[in-house]
């Protein structure tokens, strides 16, 4: 269905596109990017393996269950909530906290982050499992 | 007291049923150490906030009677957990069963230490969830699944009416915590008296009715007994069902002493107790009989919460929550045993067994003991608080005097007739007389000592606290009493009383009870007959009519609702939109059209508009479905282009990104369905779309048209505050994000959920969809 160069230039930029959506995921609090946009992007990411190799293609390099990616997420967006609650803050108070990490410099740490990862998490897995459903028995 | 919670629920994914034993035990620990000092009189408090804005917190309050609660569900936990070790098949879903216990533990803890009633809900609510899944725990059994359904839709929608109690509690006080209420009497006077009163009250009562499956709503606990035995031991016996009372309890010193509590709360216990003794009686599964005996059980305490007058305001106090105690240890108990003899003889059929007695001795005593402790023989612990409860009756009527005086001391009477009558019957039944069947097993013997020693465990309890009751008394009663009557509560109880009128009336109980007995096989015979001449009369035929009939109405209005095609959805949503968004626009509008209109396009936004026209009416026009696609994408890539154009590359990010994803699940979708399109069009079909269309568009127009100019915002923009706090508030200068996950953190938890429902939701009718093909 698709051409060589196609396959072989996706199989190049999937772990670019990757990559990137994870910086976007962490990025999103002060530049361009976030949970949601991140997610959409991995999610483009697999959709370009499926375009270029087919189903089956990804599931022998993954045997995803991308359920399990939307439950994760879940449970980490809900319990980032209640996260704060044990320090006695109210529900999904937000910490923050500025780290001095040896490559990266000075790092913002976020409990939203956390957060943002959940919805992240979330949107991969229900995107992805939707498309699974929408893709299979081809 | 918030560390019991935690405690136990880190611990949910481990496996083994000894782990889940340590984790009760711990929290019996936890408990018993709170102990002293409520003995003391004083009371543990503590709370996190949790939606302040709400004056909702996560507060705990350990008075006497969360303590006693608190002990009989991790004590029966312990016991009950140990015993499943043995009684759970190893190939079983461990696992799970094990999980659920836990969670249901962890709920009941958290219920009966909640402070603050929007939290008491949660759990509550929490409670009848994992008693769901418990009731299912097998879930291919057609006859678990109906027995969970209907005790979740009873006690759960019984829960619903208690918030609404609850938040009329709330109008009347002003405060969600119980504790602050409970220590300030003008607070509890003000409730007393005002004209929501009776309002609360009952819809609270109605809440704890059905958790406690009293009254009309008794007949989720039969159902229930399709759970495994030992949750039944624990659920609907020991603890769950003593939720609602506990909430009477509780909400005891709030409206007690007034006419309605007693009419209300001992009316629906007398009557449940006669009723379900009654029914009892004439069971002939082990674990109805038991069923049976635990709703006229639970209704003893409610009368006897109920029994209050203006001067008296505690008269049964005491003697409820003793019963309250015993009545855990003898239940969970007896649902041991008949465990025991159930797993043994492979039925639960009484009229099967008889005669075991011979094969398991130790089973024997031990159930005999439970059994009598119930029938209220002395000197088990039954009879203690059952002389108590014969007591109370006789004072409150006669308090009350005239015709009650008597006639609520025989209805005590007649109760207690019932249950020693069933009582007599589960031990003869299954232990004494001969083998009634040839269907049971030859070789039957003792269970393990796994199994053995939790039940026995219990009936040494029952011994105990029958012969020395003062420690149970001083340690448990006395301090649970006090948190119910808001003073301190000293008892008197021991055994022998001297001849008193109660001492008489459990002798008459005993004869009548006896009497009753030998009747057994008339009654039954007139009980059957009734069943089979007048089945309507009974609340489960009501019950799976209502629910029967939900189904099809559901069906009917669903049909009418969503008749399944897209467009007429889209025309609802179209005219809603015009309903809700075109008419108040031109109520407050000034003028339609701004006069200072700038028409002056500079060339490449006016490519860029052409482009976007062009292709949505591609979409509109264009006959076949691939076509369309492609022009519904390329709208959407025009418009992120005018994203970028306006500087807004967060959104023009998401909207490209979704259009690719979206262009492709269309693809895909397209392969599966008839690629016939455009069904004909008839003239006045077309005409009224194209008046709703066009309808839409021009109210669109205005609207943005008057975007900046007033009538579209009548009120002031709300973007200057997220503008200027979301780097001072949240330290972020992606403001988009800064309010997503920030500002309305809350809304995108709902909105993630949303996703995750969708996402499971389009699978499943994908996959339900290839699958019936």
């Amino acid at each position: 269905m698709t051409t060589l160069i196609t396959k072989t230039v996706s199989k190049a930029c999937v772990p670019i596109i990757i990559l990137f959506s994870v910086s976007l995921l962490f990025a999103g609090h002060d530049l361009p990017g976030g949970g949601f946009i991140g997610g959409v992007m991995f999610a483009s990411a697999i959709s370009l393996l499926y375009v270029a190799f087919g189903l089956k293609y990804i599931d022998s390099i993954y045997s995803y269950q991308w359920d399990k990616w939307f439950g994760t997420g879940l449970l980490l967006a809900s319990l980032t909530g209640f996260g704060a609650m044990l320090f006695g803050y109210n529900f999904l108070r937000s910490l923050y906290m500025l780290v001095n990490l040896p490559l990266a410099g000075d790092v913002k740490l976020l409990s939203t982050t956390l957060f943002d990862i959940g919805v992240y998490l979330v949107v991969i897995g229900s995107l992805l499992y939707v498309f699974k459903g929408t893709g299979e028995d081809e | 007291m918030a560390g019991i919670l935690p405690a136990a629920e880190k611990v949910l994914k481990k496996r083994i049923g000894w782990y889940a034993a340590a984790i009760a035990l711990m929290s019996l620990l936890l408990v018993a150490q709170a102990v002293p000092s409520v003995v003391n009189g004083e009371n543990i408090q503590g709370s996190v906030p949790w939606l302040p804005s709400l004056g909702i917190e996560l507060s705990f309050y350990g008075d006497g009677l969360s303590i006693m609660f608190g002990l009989i569900v991790s004590g029966v936990g312990i016991l009950i957990m140990a015993y499943s070790n043995e009684y759970m098949s190893k190939r079983e879903d461990l696992s799970r069963y094990y999980r659920q216990l836990l969670m249901f533990m962890g709920s009941m803890l958290g219920m009966v230490f909640s402070s603050n009633i929007i939290q008491l809900f949660i759990f509550w609510e929490l409670t009848s969830i994992t008693s769901f899944m418990l009731i299912g725990y097998w879930r291919n059994r057609p006859m678990s699944v109906y027995g969970a359904t209907k005790s979740l839709l009873i006690t759960a929608s019984g829960g619903i009416f208690m918030l609404a109690g609850f938040l009329v509690l709330n109008i009347i006080t002003g405060t969600f915590d119980i504790a602050t209420v409970l220590q300030n009497e003008s607070m509890i006077e003000t409730i007393k008296g005002h004209e929501f009163f009776l309002f609360a009250l009952v819809l609270i009562l109605i809440g704890a009715a059905a958790k406690s499956a009293q009254g009309p709503f008794y007949i989720w606990l039969p159902n229930a007994m399709e759970a495994p035995t030992p949750v039944s031991a624990f659920l609907h016996s020991a603890t769950m069902v003593k939720a609602g009372i506990y909430l009477v309890a509780r909400i005891h010193p709030l409206f007690s002493g007034t006419d309605a509590w007693f009419i209300l709360v001992s009316g629906l216990g007398i009557i449940t107790m006669l009723a379900a003794g009654f029914l009892a009686f004439r069971q002939t599964d082990i674990k109805g009989i038991l069923a049976y005996s635990t709703i006229s059980q639970l209704a003893y305490m409610m009368a006897m919460y109920g029994y209050t007058t203006y001067q008296y305001p505690g008269i049964g106090v005491a003697a409820a929550t003793f019963h309250l105690l015993n009545h855990a240890t003898f239940k969970a108990c007896l649902f041991l045993v008949a465990g025991i003899v159930a797993h043994e003889t492979a039925t639960r059929d009484i009229t099967k067994m008889g005669g075991l007695r011979k094969d398991m001795p130790v089973t024997f005593i031990i159930g005999s003991i439970a059994a009598l402790a119930m029938a209220g023989v002395p000197p088990l612990n039954g009879f203690l608080s059952k002389e108590m409860f014969y007591e109370s009756s006789l004072e409150m009527g006669h308090l009350l005097g005239g015709p009650l005086e008597y006639l609520i001391p025989a209805a005590a009477v007649l109760g207690g007739v019932f249950t020693f009558a069933y009582s007599i019957r589960f031990i003869d039944g299954i232990f004494l007389g001969k083998r009634r069947s040839e269907h049971l097993p030859k070789h039957m013997h003792e269970p393990s000592l796994i199994m053995l020693v939790p039940p026995a465990f219990l009936a040494i309890l029952v011994i105990l606290i029958g012969l020395f009751p003062s420690v149970a008394v001083q340690y448990i009663i006395e301090p649970a009493a006090s948190g119910i009557l808001l003073q301190e509560v000293h008892l008197h109880v021991s055994l022998w009383h001297g001849f008193t009128a109660a001492l008489m009336m459990t002798i008459i109980t005993f004869i009548a009870g006896i009497a009753l007995y030998t009747k057994y096989d008339a009654i039954a015979a007139w009980q059957d007959r009734m069943n089979a001449r007048y089945p309507w009369f009974s609340i489960n035929y009501a019950y799976d009519r209502i629910v029967n009939g939900a189904q099809g109405k559901s069906s009917a209005f669903a049909a009418v609702m969503q008749p399944g095609p897209v467009k007429p959805y889209l025309v609802a949503l179209l005219l809603l939109f015009l309903v809700l968004g075109a008419i108040p626009a031109m109520l407050v509008a000034t003028t339609l059209v701004p006069a200072d209109l700038n028409f002056n396009v500079p060339p490449y936004e006016g490519i860029l508009l052409g482009l976007i026209v062009l292709a949505a009416l591609g979409t509109a026009i264009l006959r076949k479905y691939l076509h369309a696609i492609l022009a519904v994408s390329a709208v959407g890539y025009l418009i992120s282009l005018v994203f970028i154009y306006l500087q807004a590359p967060d959104l023009a990010m998401t909207q490209i990104l979704v259009e690719t994803l979206f262009t492709i699940i269309f693809l895909l979708v397209i392969l599966k369905i008839p690629q016939t399109f455009r069904e004909n069009l008839t003239r006045s079909v077309l005409a009224r779309d194209l008046l709703i269309s066009s309808a839409v568009g021009i109210t669109v127009l205005v609207l943005l048209l008057n975007a900046t100019q007033g009538i579209a915002s009548p009120f002031e923009s709300i973007s200057y505050y997220f503008i200027e706090n979301s780097v001072p508030l949240a330290r972020g200068h992606n403001m988009v994000n800064v309010i997503l996950v920030d500002f309305r953190g809350y809304d995108t938890l709902g909105e993630i959920v949303v996703i995750c429902l969708a996402g499971l939701g389009v699978y499943n009718l994908i996959k339900s969809r290839s699958d019936s093909k």
